[in-house]
């Protein structure tokens, strides 16, 4: 684009026109693999720029002792027990709670400034206050996980309620369809690709409140583990668990989820695109 | 699903336009008066289940509402609240600052050239699924205690909401508009600025007010591991001292601080700047 106007070619001219080599690394794929070349060379960088930034080498190292160890089936094992409970806790509640707000408007103007509130609270405080009251244990990841992941859910459930077709919503209540079955027949089906939304939300929220708290309230997993090494002063042991956290997260979010998401909206997607 | 249209009961049908209209709008009255208790009714309850849990805890577990309305109005007037709120405003101001000056060329890239859509994506990706933890200590390594260290996390969250929001609108720029202005011999940089940007500053905006609320929480966290003032540093002092009714004090803070800059400040900003455009808001 120049200040004259460009002669025009064919898009298979101007295809042509482009040397192979370059249609090569042009490609997708050789972006990807150029993006994580680039990111790991920024690393390298950042390693040697900081003192206290370890480099991959050092990590790989920990790592390596750290599995060999068994340290690391055993925390996590810790860590998706309190998860998985206080996730299922916060889908099971925020999918009733959302349905509900997502049907009532009275409903919704009761519950607005409760879940309001519940989202700006940070999942810090939640730790350190279920430290403070259950002590070191189960109880305080589990529920740290719970508070903070449920408004998320209820909010994308309601949103996917309300999304629900207004003509059939109106006629339904007309005709006086009974509660249950518009739940059932209605809204379960358009509501399903919202409610993975949630859980996916309350999925990656979630993991850092169990990880928090873990972190401050001293009984194992994943993050207690995190902190021991942060103690230690051993900054590549505690990059290694980074590390894993941040693996776990994204298989689970984009393997899991991300699949199951598109299935879901394949009804919404198909239409428009 | 209350709808004073469709739910009116046809006991007094109206006669004349004028009486449909009045009748209308009596409903309508009578659903915000409505409206308006149960809201009140939704933080009455809160505070009731507080005050009840308060009530039947052993001693000292969760404090009553009041007292902890008294620890906040200590902390109020002494100039504390003041003091650590502006501190920490301040950081996640300079935070976005750095996110919209990486995140918009960022955005820029990959709205508009394949190639950097694909190099970009998976790092945006994965820097939206990264726990929050994360970013905190390792701002914490880099910079040690310093302030520098809750900027870092600030501008880490927000990058990719600014790059994917950017994206999205440079997607969006109206392509014939464009093709027009090349068509008139416009120069690449003129078509930029008059057309690009003022179609991007919405979407910027969009972006740190979606980042905001994270952005404000995981500003928090890093003072919490490493600040020297703060809120978050506030939040970590009480609790190392054990003091509930401080933690308690301090958060309440904090909501009504986020509450306020989201809904008063932001969204009024937001409407103002999107007045000129006429369809909805794109977000997720």
């Amino acid at each position: 684009m120049t200040a004259t106007i460009p002669t025009r070619r064919s898009t298979e001219e101007q295809a042509s026109a482009i040397p192979s080599w370059r249609r090569v690394l042009g490609s997708e794929v050789a972006a990807r693999v150029t993006f994580y070349v680039t990111a790991f060379l920024l690393w390298v960088a950042l390693a040697a720029a900081f003192e206290r930034v370890p480099g991959p080498l050092s990590v790989v190292d920990s790592l390596v002792t750290e599995f060999s160890r068994g340290e690391v089936f055993s925390n996590f094992a810790d860590t998706f027990y309190r998860f998985t409970i206080g996730v299922a806790l916060s889908v099971i509640v925020g999918v009733v709670v959302g349905i509900v707000m997502g049907l009532s408007g009275l409903a919704r103007a009761f519950f607005e400034s409760p879940v309001l509130v519940g989202l700006s609270i940070p999942a810090i405080i939640w730790a350190f206050l279920t430290v403070m009251w259950f002590g070191f244990g189960d109880a305080s990841p589990i529920v740290t996980t719970f508070l903070t992941a449920v408004p998320f859910v209820i909010v994308n459930v309601a949103q996917g309620v309300q999304g629900v077709s207004r003509d059939l919503r109106d006629m339904s209540s007309s005709y006086g369809v009974p509660l249950g079955r518009r739940v059932r027949d209605l809204v379960l089906p358009a509501v399903s690709g919202y409610v993975l939304a949630g859980v996916r939300f309350a999925v990656i929220i979630g993991w850092n409140g169990v990880l928090l708290a873990e972190w401050f309230g001293g009984s194992g997993g994943a993050g207690f583990r995190a902190r021991y090494w942060y103690d230690a002063n051993q900054f590549a042991g505690f990059a290694a668990w980074v590390i894993l956290f941040v693996v776990v997260i994204v298989v689970l979010d984009q393997l899991v989820f991300e699949r199951m998401a598109r299935r879901a909206f394949r009804w919404r997607d198909a239409a428009h695109s | 699903m209350s709808n004073p249209v469709v739910e009116a009961s046809p006991a007094a049908p109206a006669v004349t336009w004028q009486e449909g209209e009045a009748l209308a709008r009596k409903a309508s009255a009578r659903t915000r008066r409505k409206r308006l208790a149960l809201l009140t009714a939704g933080w009455a309850a809160m505070f009731l289940i507080w005050q009840l849990a308060a009530y039947y805890l052993p001693f000292g577990v969760l404090p009553a509402p009041l007292e902890v309305g008294e620890v906040m109005w200590d902390i109020v007037v002494s100039g504390a609240f003041a003091e650590n709120f502006f501190a920490s405003v301040g950081k996640t101001f300079l935070g976005f600052v750095v996110a919209t000056a990486v995140g918009a060329p960022i955005g820029y890239l990959m709205g508009r050239y394949d190639y950097w859509k694909a190099f970009f994506h998976d790092g945006v990706t994965v820097a939206g699924t990264i726990p929050a933890l994360t970013y905190a200590v390792l701002s914490l390594i880099i910079f040690g205690i310093s302030d520098l260290g809750p900027i870092l996390s600030v501008a880490l969250v927000s990058v990719p909401f600014v790059a994917i929001n950017v994206a999205e609108g440079v997607r969006g720029v109206d392509q014939s508009l464009v093709r027009m202005s090349q068509a008139f011999g416009r120069s690449s940089r003129q078509i930029r600025r008059e057309v690009f940007v003022p179609t991007l500053v919405p979407y910027v905006f969009a972006a740190i007010r979606m980042s905001f609320a994270v952005a404000w929480k995981v500003e928090a966290l890093t003072e919490v591991f490493g600040g020297k003032n703060g809120v978050g540093f506030q939040i970590r002092s009480e609790y190392q001292l054990f003091n509930i009714d401080g933690v308690l004090a301090w958060m309440c803070l904090f909501i009504i601080f986020m509450l306020i800059v989201e809904r008063l400040v932001l969204r009024k900003l937001e409407n103002r700047v999107l007045a000129w455009r006429p369809e909805e808001r794109v977000g997720k």
